[in-house]
Order: structure tokens, then C-alpha cells, then sequence
């Protein structure tokens, strides 16, 4: 009730909650432009020769992409290259299979995990990396992939 | 006196610290203060397991975690320093067990100082490295929510019982000169203190503020800092012998020149010079008098030892000594009496 008040109240202001620090979705949505790292990993980013990464998770990155009328910009780089990128603002987002045991934690923000599977007994939480703190980008990320990330 | 078998010790009687018995207000005041620190034990507790649901990745957040386990020192502090304080002397034990609240106001005001010095660290660290606390959405009961407000809610609870517990205490430990129960009020205002500002922070955040959080953390941890140095100066004082001060450390105790005056308006002594030391609850008095004329009788002595312990129910142990002169190395309290 409380929470819901404030937030009435903020948006009476103009202000939206929450806000990302760097405007990173207002960003994307006005620029028509979402940049994105990808890192192969069978089953989740794959790579076929030249062309766009594809799989499960670049095929979520586009149906994103497409709810917020933007186009994909793809970077395809290793792991580490795509977490200075995003800790340097050149990137929105990145995947690559990750999970939420992996050791980027604090240097990215990592989406509530989406997807649990089973890998030699014992359970993977898959999540995707965005800018730190860009709080706006990340909500509508797991909401979107909350809507959508299950199937597969 | 017999150390078992002792009415007192049965349910409710009156209390008591050592062999001093308590009067029938401060007997209330400890028992209720029994009462709210196990109360604040258990609060914390369901506070601890609250947060560390809701902490997410939050940096604030975990610092509060860790405050919050720290502020379970103190009310341990307190239980653990009454319950020794209440045995008699013994032989081994002369003075009795006053002394566990001495030790407990010091344990106490080191988990203020580190809980304040964690927070100075924490906020520091993060302005400093421009870090930018990621707060995402949680998905509970089919709905999907910004975690933001989640941890507000958090924060309204976890603050709530210190705010009121706290405000609780504080007249409890004038009551009962229980400089623990001081202490516990102190990390009890730290507590709900860091709640308001961990809820600024959150908003702050939320409206694309990063800095919000640390800054009102920083902030906040200045006061607490402030809180635990001052207790850990005074418990360490009163360690050291210092001159018996009040519930609160802020001035010497009036008790202290008070013994001085009532000696002194004795018609057989002419002057007198008193150490007064804070054996936690109780005082500890050692007067030495000038007697006018003739040596004083055994009567005179006890009448004057009588008439001190009256002045105040923490005028537990009192040894008075007759002299030809004042023993010089003693200093006039009234030379240094802020």
C-alpha cells in the first residue's frame, strides 16, 4: 500500500521507479539500438560462420529487442572482453549461458534467473548480464523473460 | 549472610545485585527490562531471517544483515552481565560481581563501534568506487515487482522494533544505572537509524540515484561511530576507576560531591575528601574525614556511614577512614566537575 502510494506519488513527478542511473532504456528505446555481447556456448549461443549469433538466447535477445521497437547490434567476444564492455557502457546486455554462479557478480548486474536445467545432477539457474545498477533495463528485462524465457 | 536459601531468589521477590537489595522501582525496572531485551532477542532474530530473505545482491542490504546480527551483542550483554551481577560476594569474589556490567557495557560499545565503523567502510568503499547497486525484480506469488520496494518493506519492519525498544530502554537504564541497557539504546538507534536510511537510499535508487544509498549510509554510520567511541572511551574509563559519572556518561555523578556534603554537615567532622567509583549498578565510596577534636566514636562512624548509604540505593559498599589530614593524592572533585 505504502510502496504503491510513493510510487503514484514519484510518477505524479515525472519520475518512474525505477530509473536507470545512465538512462540505458530510455537510451535503447529512443535510439531504436540495443547493443549486445554474445559469448558461444553450445546450447545456449551459437555460432554459425558470419552470420548473427542464433540459439535459445539470442532468439530471446531479438524477441527483447523487438518489444522495446529496437534492432540488435551483436558484439561476439569472449566472456571477460564482454564484461569490460559492459562495465565500460559499450554493450546493454550480453549472454553467453551464463548461470548465477558465475564469478562476474560484481562487476555486472545479473538478471534474475529465467531458465533452471538439470546438468549432471545438479541444477543450472541461467541468467543474462546488464550494465550495473542500470535498475530500469534489468526490470523490464526479467519481466520480459519472465513472460518468455521459460520456453524452450 | 547466607548465600542459598534466600527468598528473593524464588519468582518475582525483589531484586537485587550482589547484596544490595533493590527497591521496589528499580526491581520493576529490571525485571522489565528482562522482559524487553529477550523481547529484542527474538524480534532481531526474525529481522535477521527477514533481511537475509530479501538481501538479494544488495550491499546495503547485507550490511544491515550484519548490523543486525551484531545488535544481538548487547541484549546478550545485558542478560549475561544482570545475571552475574545479582551473585553475592564471595571469597574468592570480595567485591561481589558488580564489575560483569563494566564488562558488558564494553562488549557492548565495541559492537556499536564496529557496526559503525562496517557501515563508514561499506559506504566509503562504494562512493569511492562509483558503484552502482543493481536492484532487479522479484517474481512472488505470480506477480512481478521491483525488489526495491521489497527491501523498504524489510526496512520498516526491521526499524520499527528498535525505534520503539529502544525509547523503552532508555529511562530503564537511568533507572537502574545499567550502562549496558544505555549502550543496547545506543545500537537500537543505530539500528532503526540505518532501517530510515537504507529506505532513503532504496528510493534514491530507484528514482536513478546510485550514490543514494551510500551516501545516506555514510551519513548515518557518522552518528553511530560517534555512539560507540563514546561508549568504549567510558567504558574503559570506568574500567580504569574513573569517578562514578551518570546513566548516560554525560556528567560525573552528583552522588559523587554529594557524599562529600553529607559528611561535612556531620557536626563532628571538619572536613572530607571521598572517592566515589562505579562498580556497575552500585557505587563504591572510600571517604576519608577530619574529625574535630577527639578521635569519633564507633557511633559517629556508623551514623556516618549511615548517612551515606542513605543517600541513594547505589551507595552499596562504603568505607570510611578517620585522618589527621586529607590524604593529599586524593584530588578535589569539585577541581575538575564538568
Amino acid at each position: 500500500m505504502l510502496a504503491a502510494g510513493v510510487a503514484l506519488l514519484l510518477s505524479g513527478c515525472g519520475l518512474t521507479i525505477p530509473t536507470d542511473p545512465d538512462g540505458t532504456l530510455d537510451r535503447v528505446r529512443s535510439g531504436g539500438t540495443l547493443r549486445v555481447g554474445a559469448s558461444p556456448r553450445p546450447g545456449w549461443v551459437e555460432m554459425q560462420g558470419v552470420h548473427a549469433p542464433s540459439g535459445r538466447e539470442p532468439q530471446l535477445v531479438e524477441g527483447f529487442a523487438e518489444h522495446l521497437d529496437a534492432e540488435v547490434e551483436w558484439t561476439v567476444a569472449g566472456e571477460e572482453h564482454l564484461v569490460t564492455m559492459l562495465e565500460d557502457g559499450e554493450l546493454d546486455l550480453a549472454v553467453g549461458g551464463f548461470t548465477d554462479a558465475n564469478a562476474w557478480m560484481d562487476k555486472v548486474g545479473l538478471t534474475r534467473s529465467y531458465a533452471e536445467v538439470d546438468v549432471d545432477g545438479t541444477t543450472e539457474a541461467h541468467v543474462m548480464m546488464v550494465p550495473m545498477g542500470e535498475n530500469a533495463l534489468q526490470s523490464e528485462l526479467e519481466r520480459w523473460l519472465d513472460d518468455h524465457g521459460g520456453a524452450s | 549472610m547466607s548465600r542459598g536459601a534466600d527468598p528473593a531468589e524464588a519468582g518475582h521477590g525483589t531484586g537485587r545485585f550482589g547484596h544490595t537489595e533493590l527497591p521496589p522501582r528499580q526491581s520493576a525496572a529490571l525485571r522489565k527490562a528482562k522482559r524487553l531485551e529477550v523481547v529484542t532477542l527474538v524480534f532481531m532474530v526474525t529481522a535477521i531471517a527477514l533481511v537475509y530473505a530479501t538481501m538479494g545482491s544488495s550491499q546495503a542490504m547485507k550490511t544491515a544483515w550484519i548490523e543486525d546480527m551484531l545488535a544481538l551483542v548487547p541484549p546478550l550483554a545485558f542478560l549475561v552481565a544482570v545475571h552475574r551481577a545479582r551473585r553475592r560476594p564471595s571469597a574468592d569474589h570480595p567485591y561481589g560481581f558488580h564489575r560483569s556490567t563494566a564488562i558488558g557495557h564494553l562488549t557492548a560499545a565495541v559492537a556499536l563501534l564496529t557496526v559503525g565503523l562496517s557501515l563508514v567502510y561499506d559506504a566509503g568503499t562504494g562512493l569511492v568506487r562509483a558503484e552502482h547497486p543493481p536492484i532487479g525484480t522479484t517474481h512472488l506469488l505470480g506477480v512481478t515487482f521491483w525488489s526495491g520496494w521489497l527491501m523498504i518493506a524489510a526496512m520498516v519492519y526491521t526499524g520499527v522494533g528498535p525505534f520503539i525498544l529502544g525509547r523503552m530502554k532508555l529511562p530503564l537504564s537511568e533507572e537502574l544505572h545499567d550502562k549496558v541497557l544505555f549502550a543496547d539504546a545506543d545500537m537500537q538507534k543505530a539500528d532503526w537509524m540505518t532501517a530510515a536510511g537504507t529506505i532513503v537510499g532504496v528510493l534514491g535508487i530507484g528514482i536513478g540515484l546510485w550514490w543514494a544509498d551510500a551516501a545516506a549510509a555514510l551519513l548515518i554510520s557518522m552518528s553511530i561511530v560517534h555512539d560507540g567511541w563514546r561508549n568504549l572511551r567510558h567504558a574503559s574509563s570506568a574500567l580504569m576507576d574513573e569517578r562514578a559519572r551518570t546513566f548516560d556518561d554525560k556528567h560525573p555523578h552528583p552522588l559523587t560531591r554529594e557524599v562529600d556534603e553529607v559528611l561535612q554537615g556531620l557536626a563532628w567532622i571538619s572536613d572530607s575528601r571521598s572517592r566515589v567509583r562505579d562498580q556497575g549498578h552500585v557505587f563504591h565510596v572510600e571517604a576519608f574525614v577530619r574529625p574535630i577534636g577527639d578521635a569519633p566514636t564507633i557511633d559517629q562512624l556508623e551514623e556516618a556511614v549511615d548517612a551515606v548509604r542513605s543517600l541513594d540505593w547505589k551507595m552499596h559498599d562504603v568505607v570510611l577512614m578517620p585522618v589527621r589530614d586529607l590524604p593529599d593524592t586524593i584530588p578535589d572533585p569539585r577541581a575538575n566537575d564538568q
